[in-house]
């Protein structure tokens, strides 16, 4: 159906604010923009195609390679879908560690897209400081599992490594000023006006347009939807006693903010774990082998399903992979982006989604 | 109106998308329900919508399964919230002129599953024209 319009413009594929390729087609009325279709396809890898056929061990590497941003809960939910799956059960210091693992990659995946955000609406000092605290974070992980992405740490009935003596008080301590840190620049986000210009009220999903789109993550919950928190139903965050951060407004500034706030939830939440630690074993061991199962869990952008279906030998016959990116960004698109009042804040809005395209892709 | 210098042939690309095997499912169970060649359902997905809301087709697809439980008669019946929100086939405004006919045709005395079989009928027709 065509629709009379004054200009249709396109933005990407390659923008100086997209992190990766992505065509925007906008469909203007002077500045207002009145329709959004995004169009794919500039990175796809086929993933889900490759891994078909393959031993559950091939198919563990490859997942976390769908994603480099969040390849630590693509490597936890493949995982847990297995051992989900064929009853391998794990030790509980190792499901303390994953919870760790996780909470780390979550903090430097949120610090990396608000850094994207803050850059698109140039305040790139703040993008600066967030990039710089971000590695702190990433050191971390990889003082824990020994590589920055893709780590293959989490394995059936367990964990590859144990934390050692010296990493726990490391880890204490860069905590300690990564809290510090991240408070100063949320109160320079919360309240730097030139910001609020551009975050507030911009790019509203409402939390109605959010459940039929079937936002998630952060998108979701700065509409006001705290219980699609799929960490609400983890045995281990259960344990820990989580309580998932919210927002109402549904715009740009409450986007980030959640990721912030998150981000020192996080903190909290890997303090706990630390806490908790008894000695113990880090694998219980077990071979995943026949069965069928979806399994999802928290990703750094929303909730990230899996479908596999196994044969006896343990390998896959059949996975489909459900990125939060893909509800998130067909949310942005369809309701975010309907009704921005000028050009400029497409980027802004577009990024505040946290759109990861590889993911999309697959 | 003015129009892009550069467009792509994403055909290729959208069937790639809907050939996967959570889309496979959800044309196959659309395509039965209506009574439609899985072929001319897809062309139609691929004819209407973009690449990202093909790859969200089977998110937004349960979602609204979940929701027709809660719908009232006879659009429950035709899945009115589907197939205009969740997997929009047809616009709102012609699923509600279906189901006014078909509330008149259970008003005149027609027996309710052949009413909702003939609203059925016309979203084929719309569907596939």
């Amino acid at each position: 159906m065509k629709r009379t319009v004054d200009v249709s413009i396109p933005l990407g594929p390659v923008h100086p604010c997209f992190k990766e390729p992505a065509r925007i087609k906008c469909e203007t009325r002077g500045e207002y923009v009145i329709a959004a279709e995004v169009e794919l396809g500039y990175m796809k890898k086929g993933i889900e195609r490759i891994m078909r056929g393959r031993p559950w061990q091939e198919v563990m590497f490859l997942a976390e390679r769908v994603c480099g941003i969040c390849s630590v809960i693509h490597n936890m939910v493949y995982i847990e879908a297995l051992e989900a799956m064929t009853s391998i059960p794990v030790p509980e210091r190792a499901a303390l560690l994953r919870v760790i693992v996780n909470e780390l990659d979550r903090m430097q995946s949120h610090i990396l897209a608000n850094f994207s955000y803050c850059y698109t609406i140039e305040h790139e000092t703040l993008a600066m400081y967030l990039l710089d605290i971000r590695e702190r974070v990433m050191d971390e992980l990889e003082r824990i599992t020994g590589a920055r992405v893709t780590c293959a740490y989490i394995v059936p009935g367990g964990v590859r490594f144990d934390l050692r003596g010296e990493d726990d008080l490391h880890l204490r301590a860069a905590l300690a000023i990564i809290e510090e840190e991240m408070t100063r620049y949320l109160q320079m986000f919360a309240t730097g006006p030139l910001i609020a210009l551009r975050s507030r009220g911009i790019g509203i999903l409402t939390k109605d347009a959010a459940r039929e789109a079937g936002a998630v993550g952060p998108t979701a919950r700065a509409s006001g939807m705290p219980e699609t928190d799929r960490r609400l139903r983890h045995p281990t965050y259960q344990k820990i006693g989580f309580s998932p951060v919210s927002r109402d407004e549904g715009d740009n500034y409450a986007r980030i903010m959640v990721r912030f706030e998150e981000v020192l939830a996080s903190i909290g939440i890997i303090r706990t774990c630390l806490d908790l630690l008894q000695p113990g074993p880090i694998r219980g061991g077990g071979i995943p082998g026949a069965g069928e199962i979806a399994y999802s869990g928290e990703a750094p952008r929303g909730e990230l399903s899996y479908f596999i279906r196994t044969d006896e030998a343990g390998r896959v016959l059949d996975i489909s992979i459900q990125t939060p990116s893909i509800m998130n960004i067909e949310a942005c698109c369809h309701a975010m982006l309907v009704g921005v009042a000028s050009l400029a804040d497409v980027s802004s809005t577009f990024v505040s989604a946290d759109p990861c395209i590889a993911c999309t892709e697959r | 109106m003015s129009g892009y210098l550069y467009q792509n042939d994403l055909s290729s690309m959208k069937l790639a998308i809907l050939a996967s095997t959570r889309h496979d499912r959800m044309v196959r169970e659309i395509a039965s329900e209506l009574g439609i060649p899985q072929i001319r359902l897809r062309k139609r997905m691929m004819d209407r919508f973009d690449m990202l809301l093909l790859e969200n087709l089977p998110a937004r697809y349960e979602q609204g399964m979940r929701e027709r439980e809660q719908a009232p008669r006879p659009g429950r019946e035709l899945g009115a919230g589907i197939y205009t929100r969740a997997v929009p086939l047809i616009l709102e405004d012609d699923m509600d002129a279906i189901a006014g006919k078909v509330r008149l045709m259970i008003a005149e005395g027609r027996p309710h599953e052949e009413a909702v079989e003939a609203g059925r009928a016309m979203i084929r027709e719309l569907i596939t024209r």
